[in-house]
């Protein structure tokens, strides 16, 4: 299977290389050709930083990235060609209507003359903007904006296709629209990096998932494997009284509970399955005559999942010692991974 | 590999032109620039021609000069920054151009646009006074090159990496208000001192002035063939600082 993007070591400091904020820290991975690749992580984690570096946009301070065989920095042009981007922000020209924004694009990647039309065409009819095909794009809803940007981005039949975040903010229909083209494209043939910070979309959409971090790449996984890494921080959220806060180490023994955090006045216990806790942090708090003021479960956090497969404790903020915290119990194996 | 080469060439020469039409559609035919554009002109004659007592010809001359001067820069300096504000930039950054291509049809729409505004501004010359040019393909050249160096030099502001077109006012304005004054168009360069006078060689607004009294008057005090090359090497010139601030930008992550 041959790589489409092959990424070394790829680095970038904002501001003075040695004083400057780490967006990207050395990171690995490599697309294979026709797959979904998405590229997860939680706001601020470096992902736009990485793609903007991947589609030429911004300049690497450290490590290479080759696309197509081609070393990007030296030889951008065979490999813009055949590369189609979705920003973060839909970034349509609002002044344009719907059609003379698809025929700019057009023009800009030289689709032939004759197939311009009959490609925006079909690509409007396909996104529901035909009708809209005469209004300018400022009169557009968000969602009418993203599926303008998403036409825009393929009128060219790009090869590899990036999209940064394209549904949130969509309902969800719309977004829902979105995944299924996403998996068309796919299916025709066209190799995607999709970055999210929706595990549920990774999951639906991607063969492989890459999952960032602080810059770092802690895993790249099927999302098969890495859901067995998101089932272990799962979490029921409980607050007592009285004394609510005395009963940590007590909870935390509760068979099934991995760790206890404290949460303002709550206490976080993660879990594998939340639905054998339940019941015996109830029972618990009867046999001590306690009165539960609050009980929920929680999925699984990004964060908690990035901390879960760095073999690192959940429910810390990362970079900060864990002093007097409950010591993690049970699982600490760590997922293959990334670096 | 030639005709790869001549491909290439081609499709640049249409990517550069159809950034050129986008923009051209996009901020420069609404009614506020047309406006502007109508208007510039007859600005620029009752403020610097007519108070001054001066021939016609030497009026429209001056009026040609300032109008390539004033409008070829308008508008640039300040696109750049808003589209990449609202992320269009990034498109056009991504698309399968060189850099200097999208330079080139960036600087062609304020350079059309000046020339479109001196033309308007030639033809009240003609109509209203009665003006004879004197040398038709001199002011034809002129017009072109003034405008294309001076929209280059709008340009360098616009690659100021910044998302925030209130950066590029203030140093666009002074810089154009500083060439304004240091060029030979208020005081003739003839009567200029020694010191002033090579102030003024820096301008390429000198340059443009004196073509403009070759093409009107009939007379200038350098060689219409020096202001040419001046005009044009010139713009070639301010196209180097916008490329390095656009690799500039390129780091920052604008
Ligand atoms: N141009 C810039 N200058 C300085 N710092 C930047 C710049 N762009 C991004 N950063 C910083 O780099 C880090 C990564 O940002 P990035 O936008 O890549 O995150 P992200 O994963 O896309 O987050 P989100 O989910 O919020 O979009 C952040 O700390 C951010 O503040
Ligand atoms: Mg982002």
């Amino acid at each position: 299977m041959t790589n489409t993007i092959e990424v070394e070591n790829l680095t970038k400091v904002f501001g003075r290389p040695e004083s400057g904020v780490v967006a990207v820290d050395h990171i690995n991975f490599c697309v294979r050709q026709g797959e979904v690749f998405g590229f997860l992580g939680p706001n601020g984690a470096g992902k736009t930083t990485t793609q903007r570096m991947l589609t030429t946009l911004l300049e690497p301070t450290e490590g290479r990235i080759v696309t197509f065989g081609y070393d990007l920095e030296h030889d951008a042009y065979p490999v813009k060609r055949q590369m189609g981007l979705v920003p973060e922000e839909a970034n349509v020209y609002t002044e344009l209507t719907a059609w003379d924004n698809l025929m700019f694009t057009a023009q800009l990647y030289r689709v032939e003359r004759a197939e311009r039309a009959s490609r925006a065409r079909e690509l409007l009819e396909n996104f529901g903007l035909w009708e809209k095909r005469d209004v300018k794009a400022q009169d557009f809803s968000k969602g009418m904006r993203r599926r303008l940007s998403i036409a825009m981005a393929i009128i060219h039949k790009p090869a590899l296709l990036f999209l940064d975040e394209p549904t949130p903010g969509l309902d969800a229909q719309s977004g829902r629209a979105i995944r299924d083209l996403i998996r068309q494209l796919n299916a025709e043939g066209t190799t995607i990096f999709l970055t999210t910070h929706q595990i549920e979309e990774a999951n639906q959409l991607c063969d492989r998932v890459a999952i960032i971090d602080h810059g770092q790449i802690a895993a790249i996984d099927t999302p098969e494997r890495l859901k067995a890494a998101f089932q272990r921080v799962q979490s029921v959220e409980v607050a007592l009284e009285p004394d609510g806060g005395a009963h940590g180490d007590a909870l935390a023994a509760l068979p099934g509970a991995t760790t206890s955090v404290k949460m303002g006045d709550k206490w976080r216990l993660y879990t594998e399955d939340p639905s054998t806790l339940l019941p015996r942090v109830m029972d618990y708090a009867r046999l001590h005559e306690l009165r539960v003021v609050s009980l929920s479960t929680l999925g699984p956090s990004l964060e908690d999942v990035f901390l879960e497969i760095t073999g690192q404790q959940v429910g810390t903020v990362r970079h900060e010692e864990g002093e007097g915290r409950p010591q993690r119990q049970g699982m600490r194996d760590r997922m293959g991974g990334g670096r | 590999m030639k005709d790869e080469g001549m491909g290439r060439l081609r499709n640049e020469l249409a990517e550069a032109w159809t950034v050129t039409i986008k923009d051209m559609k996009v901020y420069y035919l609404k009614p506020g620039m047309i406006m502007f554009g109508f208007l510039m002109p007859f600005f620029m004659f009752f403020s610097f021609s007519v108070q001054r007592d001066m021939a016609a010809e030497q009026g429209v001359a001056r009026l040609l000069a300032l109008t390539l001067f004033f409008t070829a820069a308008a508008a640039g300096p300040f696109i750049i920054p808003m589209e990449r504000r609202l992320g269009t930039y990034d498109r056009l950054l991504a698309a399968p151009m060189s850099l200097l291509t999208l330079l080139l049809g960036k600087t062609a729409v304020g350079a059309l646009f000046a020339i479109g505004t001196s033309t308007f501004a030639l033809l009240v010359g003609v109509l209203a006074f009665g003006v004879n040019i004197a040398q038709p393909w001199l002011l034809v050249a002129g017009m072109i090159l003034g405008a294309f160096s001076f929209s280059a030099l709008g340009l360098i502001f616009g690659s100021i990496p910044t998302r925030n077109p209130g950066d590029v006012q203030m140093p666009s304005t002074l810089l154009r208000w500083g060439l304004l004054f240091i060029s030979g168009v208020f005081i003739s360069l003839a009567d200029m001192g020694a010191l002033a006078r090579a102030l003024a060689y820096i301008s390429p607004l000198t340059y443009a002035q004196d073509l403009m009294n070759h093409a009107v008057l009939g007379h200038g005090l350098l060689n219409p063939w020096l202001d040419l090359t001046v005009l044009l090497a010139s713009g070639v010139l301010f196209l180097v600082p916008s490329v390095l601030m656009h690799r500039r930008g390129r780091k920052l992550g604008y």
